[in-house]
């Protein structure tokens, strides 16, 4: 038989006249990656990897993910295809979090200080006599006074165990850190509309307004909102319109990308509702019913903030305000989206309620493609739980900042140091402030050196961060691999519980810290005498987990903690269709969100025993459980009076204004010709100061530059890498430069992350500068493939501590800096911070508080408060 | 003294060139019976030693047994010398440094862990971990924690189970079972071909360099020597894969990118890429892509 002559040629004919019935045969074997994963194989063996489902937390999205574990070793993370906010992916952070479960930096043991604090001396303790010094040190300060036990936490997603263990100690003083984090967005939120975030319905609105978040990068919640917003541009259109003083990643994906001088965002939004009230775009009906404002107190009040005015505050032209106004207003849905760019400023809490007012007066909240809230489950907690400390603490709730109900953990070190409230024992979880917070090492390391004021300072920690390399005892942590958690996080439109379980046995002797704070207690109380270990009844961390999920409507049904197991969340709500990338229900279609969650009908078992009051109101118990519209009782939103607040009554109590308004910052105003604004951002790949030790991570991002716009560069005789000094009031550094244009002229910015002094051998870049000397890992063999030699500069040194009065938030976008090229006896990398400078720099934050004497001069419209005296606020209670 | 604290029997009564093998063979197949299990005792009395050096923070029964005269003297004659922070500090002073010189080197961030998993692979409880637990457990021995619970790739435990399997076959030889010693001799080359032999030697000579005190230095240097002695007497030819892996020159590499330019999270533009002065070995991805290799895959 002649075989067929088949040269390229003809080859290449055939494959392409037979198109058809190539796609026609039958298709076996799949390319993996097609596939919907939830499997994964052993490259050498074949054999199935062990799927374990968990929530990530390598940052603080909650995606859900899969760790494949082979002898009892995680070899791969990625997304879980059940989780419905998420949808199966997982972003970088999440692929490399294994890493921080084998970092040969980790502390696997109790560790007890030897030398000076900071010196880097330490003893390898047994856990049983690190508790009993723990214990000690606890049991005297009990005996003073229980609120001279402090805790602060960073990333705490123990759900609840923190607060149990501090309220078992009976000391009020816990202390969070979302001063530095987003509190000025959550409180302009939450006395408007109940919750502290909204949920925007990207994936069906029309027109977006993103005022200072890099969703597509970094900021809650970046993946499964980000997936959201890509849906929303590809498949429905929509139009993305960001305001940011720098061009982030989310500005470059967006259809315009406005700079805005930093801090007057909040001015643009008020100029824009101005145009849309004028113009007669808003939805009347909406404001009438569901506000507690008119449309023309709204009206009257809007007049003063034209365009012009916000135009020459903010650089945006006019007619940009005007035309963006009218195509937010008229293209519906449209949904709004902010984060730190409006919120952290000095008035942080006025721009985030001006920001969301423009969903609100274009009826746009709640509606498909609109304005959402958020979703989310609670669950229970394990019974009996300690009641609330007696007494208050000063540090928990300052009384200056009455409405500050996020706190302000940023000012602590200073109201330490001016005795406002005694210390003894000082315990930090998962928080590392001498890297994170304004002044770092000049104030948090001057705090934690100082042991008059911190007699004594416990990390619970896997890691040799800044503030646990100050710490006199070190309790090894578990990282979020090995460790029970519940969790459920606003991060789509249908809310979830989910669970993190440990996919392999912690490393060392780390205990996760619901059993590190369960033999705390059991040490205290061993034989329950102090009623204290009944608050502790649990076996093991599961034991703790059935506590909370065993009995939740509709899981309990599924299974409880054995559905949680094994699925990592509930509900499923269906399945996640490769193709699409969407989950879908039994016919194929994609499932459905609810929406106008504020006009679900009360029930008559609800209304049996409420009362109606004048203003609509429902109430029952004693407590507001709806509002009464158009001769419907709906569940409103959640307020007390349930219903929006443009108009927050308290606010003005303490003489701030109660409705939308704007503060311009009043060092930006007398700024001269050669100052400019530092900002700071995060990549993609880190997060506040956890990652830089995650050798994948820190390949990817190593160093920072600082961005400097190209004529204000150009000024200077500045080149992107170029050194350049960089002075604020508390200190200066030196950085290298990259030019571009991707900034606001007025503004530099550098992303953090970098320039770590501690952490490990990786994020310190030790091998480096001291090869084959005797200290951190300059021999280890695996970092010969660490080819970078940048760890970058890190920029909290410099930045001085700046209040909200509101909202408690940091100002971190309001630092002045002067810039300069560094001169001959200036280095790479010099970073000094004075705590001087810094002291003075939260003096004067003081004054704009409401207590301080700047706070009328601020509020000219307030005129007739009648003053801090008038107002009867909650002392917190010092020592 | 020493004999009875490292367990050590006189091998200098065994007649000199019987228990001294040529390459590939072991002392087993020259000496007699007796002979190889009097070596074989003493050679697990050395790897006990060094296990109770690196395993954990030393004891005071240890230390008191390495301190008595006799056996510093012997120590002395296999050439460790220790300085006066180990010769003449109090017991309860030298127990507490060398509690704090352990930590520093082995136990805390920064430091230098003793285990295989690290030093071959940069992470702990990597394969070495899985492989050797696999071994112990196949040889019918389970890691129990001491003071403190360790890795089965720890140095200390390492050490530990080839000590294990020398008293073992000494056994063997004795109750006449040679096939039994065989199979364990086996073990041991096995052993130290996939794990000991290829990261102590490298990591002794970090240590030795690395150490503040004077005991920890010795004892490194003695973990070297030891080795290299091991290595030979067992016939074996092993890479040292601590310290001998190469660091890979920047000017060896061939990259899309300039690895000295800042990674900022901006797009190189053409105005800024002539402001940095590329290395000779770096190829922008344009370029890359108009060579005949890559541009065929367009």
């Amino acid at each position: 038989m002649e075989m067929p002559k088949v040269t390229r040629r003809t080859f290449l004919k055939v494959s392409a006249t037979t198109g058809a019935a190539a796609a026609a045969a039958p298709r076996l074997l799949n390319a993996m990656e097609q596939q919907l994963g939830g499997k994964d194989f052993g490259p050498v063996t074949g054999a199935e990897r062990k799927a374990i489902p968990i929530n990530c937390h390598v940052c603080n999205i909650q995606d859900g993910a899969i760790a494949y574990v082979e002898n009892d070793r995680v070899v791969k993370l990625e997304g879980n295809p059940e989780h419905v906010s998420t949808r199966g992916r997982l972003c970088a952070k999440g692929n490399a979090g294994m890493w921080y479960s084998y970092d040969p930096d980790r502390i696997l043991y109790p560790l007890k200080r030897v030398g000076a604090r900071g010196e880097g001396k330490w003893k390898r303790i047994t856990w049983d006599e690190a508790l009993t010094e723990l214990a000690g040190k606890l049991d005297a300060a009990l005996k003073e006074d229980p609120n001279t036990i402090m805790m602060k936490y960073g990333r705490n997603r123990s759900g609840g165990v923190i607060d149990r263990f501090m309220q078992t100690l009976g000391s009020a003083t816990v202390v969070n850190h979302t001063s530095v984090c987003e509190s000025s967005k959550k409180i302009g939120m939450e006395p408007t509309w109940g919750p502290d975030i909204e949920t925007p319905d990207f994936a069906n609105a029309k027109y977006v307004l993103n005022f200072g978040s890099n969703i597509l990068e970094a900021a809650y919640f970046h993946n499964p909102l980000s997936q959201r917003v890509t849906e929303g541009r590809v498949d429905n259109n929509m139009k993305i319109v960001t305001f940011d003083v720098r061009l982030s990643n989310t500005a470059g994906f967006s259809d315009e990308w406005i700079p805005v001088h930093p801090a007057t965002d909040g001015a643009v939004a008020l100029a824009m509702g101005h145009v849309i009230l004028r113009e007669d775009l808003q939805d009347s009906d909406f404001i009438e019913t569901w506000t507690n404002v008119t449309v023309k107190e709204l009206k009257e009040h809007y007049k003063q903030f034209t365009p012009e005015w916000a135009s020459k505050i903010s650089g945006v032209p006019v007619e940009t305000i005007e035309r963006i106004a009218r195509e937010f207003a008229t293209a519906k849905p449209a949904t709004l989206f902010t984060y730190r760019g409006p919120a952290k400023h000095m008035y942080g809490s006025y721009n985030e309620r001006s920001c969301m007012m423009l969903p609100i007066m274009t009826g746009n909240v709640e509606k498909k493609g609109g304005y959402c809230l958020p979703r989310g489950m609670g669950w229970p907690q394990p019974s009996p739980a300690p009641g609330k400390p007696k007494k208050d603490s000063y540090l928990s709730h300052p009384p200056d900042y009455p409405l500050a109900g996020h706190k302000v953990s940023h000012l602590v070190p200073f109201w330490i140091a001016d005795g406002k409230q005694k210390i003894n024992v000082y315990i930090s979880y998962q928080d590392n402030p001498v890297y994170t917070n304004p002044g770092s090492q000049a104030v948090w390391g001057k705090l934690f050196k100082d042991e008059k004021l911190i007699p004594y300072y416990v990390s619970m920690s896997p890691f040799m961060g800044e503030e646990t390399a100050l710490a006199d005892l070190i309790l090894p942590d578990c990282p979020y691999l090995e460790r029970w958690e519940p969790e459920s996080m606003p991060n789509s439109l249908w809310p979830w519980l989910g669970i993190r379980q440990p996919v392999h046995k912690s490393l060392g002797e780390s205990r996760e810290n619901r059993i590190m704070m369960r033999d705390i207690i059991w040490k205290l109380d061993p034989t329950g005498s102090r009623g204290m270990k009944q608050f502790w009844a649990f076996k093991d961390g599961e034991d703790y987990m059935r506590q909370h999920f065993d009995n939740v409507p509709g899981l309990k049904e599924a299974g409880g903690l054995d559905f949680l197991k094994k699925h990592g969340v509930w509900p499923i709500y269906g399945k996640l269709d490769p193709k699409t990338g969407k989950v879908t229900d039994k016919t194929g279609r994609e499932i459905k969100a609810e929406y106008n969650m504020y006009k679900k009908e009360l029930s008559d078992a609800d209304m049996a025993g409420a009362a109606v009051g004048k203003d609509g109101v429902i109430s029952k118990n004693g407590k507001a459980i709806g509002v009464k519209r158009n001769g419907k009782n709906y569940v409103g939103f959640p307020t007390g009076n349930r219903i929006i607040n443009v108009r927050v009554d308290k606010w003005a109590e303490y003489g701030f204004n109660p409705m939308p308004t704007f503060k311009r910052i009043p060092w930006h105003e007398t700024m001269k010709e050669d100052e400019l604004i530092l900002v700071t951002f995060k990549l993609n790949v880190m997060k506040q100061s956890r990652t830089a030790a995650v050798k994948w991570l820190a390949e990817i991002a190593h160093s920072n530059p600082m961005w400097i716009g190209t004529s204000t560069a150009a000024r200077m005789g500045i080149k992107t890498g170029d050194l350049v000094r960089v002075e604020s009031r508390a200190g200066h550094l030196v950085t290298k430069a990259y030019v571009t244009e991707g900034i606001h002229p007025r503004t530099v910015a550098i992303p953090t992350g970098f320039g770590h002094w501690e952490y490990g051998r990786l994020a310190t870049l030790k091998l480096k500068e001291k090869k084959s000397d005797a200290s951190h890992g300059a021999d280890d063999p695996d970092l010969n493939n660490v080819w970078w030699d940048d760890k970058g500069v890190h920029p909290n040194n410099i930045i001085p501590v700046v209040a909200d009065p509101i909202g408690g938030s940091q100002g971190w976008f309001d630092t002045v800096v002067k810039v300069t090229k560094a001169g001959p006896d200036d280095k790479y990398g010099d970073s000094q911070g004075d705590w001087q400078k810094h002291y003075d720099a939260y003096k004067e934050t003081m004054r704009y508080a409401y207590t301080g004497d700047l706070h009328r001069k601020m509020h000219p419209e307030m005129a007739s408060w009648a003053g801090p005296d008038s107002v009867k606020h909650k002392e917190g209670g010092g020592h | 003294m020493l004999k009875a604290a490292l367990k050590i029997d006189d091998i200098e009564e065994i007649p000199a060139g019987t228990h001294r093998a040529g390459a590939g063979e072991t002392a087993a197949v020259l000496a007699s019976p007796a002979e190889t299990a009097a070596d074989w005792r003493a050679r697990a009395g050395v790897y006990r030693l060094l296990s109770g050096a690196f395993v954990e923070e030393p004891a005071g029964e240890f230390i008191d047994a390495l301190r008595s005269p006799a056996t510093l003297a012997e120590l002395a004659e296999a050439g460790l010398r220790f300085d006066a922070d180990f010769l003449a500090t109090p017991r309860d002073r030298l127990l507490e440094q060398l509690a704090i010189e352990y930590t520093t080197q082995f136990a805390s961030s920064g430091g230098f862990p003793p285990v295989e998993s690290v030093r071959l692979t940069g992470r702990y409880k990597q394969q070495p971990n899985f492989d050797t637990m696999q071994t112990y457990k196949r040889l019918g021995f389970v890691l129990r924690p001491g003071r403190f619970e360790v890795f089965a790739d720890q140095l200390g435990i390492e050490l530990m189970f080839v000590a294990e399997l020398l008293e073992r076959g000494a056994l063997a030889l004795e109750q006449g079972d040679a096939a039994a010693q065989r199979r364990l001799d086996k073990e041991i080359k096995r052993f130290w071909s996939q794990h000991l032999g290829r990261w102590v030697r490298g990591y002794s000579r970090l240590i030795e360099r690395t150490a503040e005190h004077s005991f920890y230095r010795e004892m490194a240097r003695f973990l070297g020597g030891f080795a290299a002695e091991e290595i030979e007497a067992l016939g074996l030819r092993i890479e040292d894969a601590d310290q001998a892996r190469l660091e890979v020159p920047k000017s060896d590499l061939r990259v899309e990118f300039n690895p000295n330019e800042p990674v900022c999270n901006g797009c190189m533009t053409d105005a800024l890429s002539t402001t940095l002065a590329a290395p000779d070995n770096v190829r922008r991805l344009e370029e890359m892509r108009g060579l005949g290799t890559l541009g065929d895959l367009r």
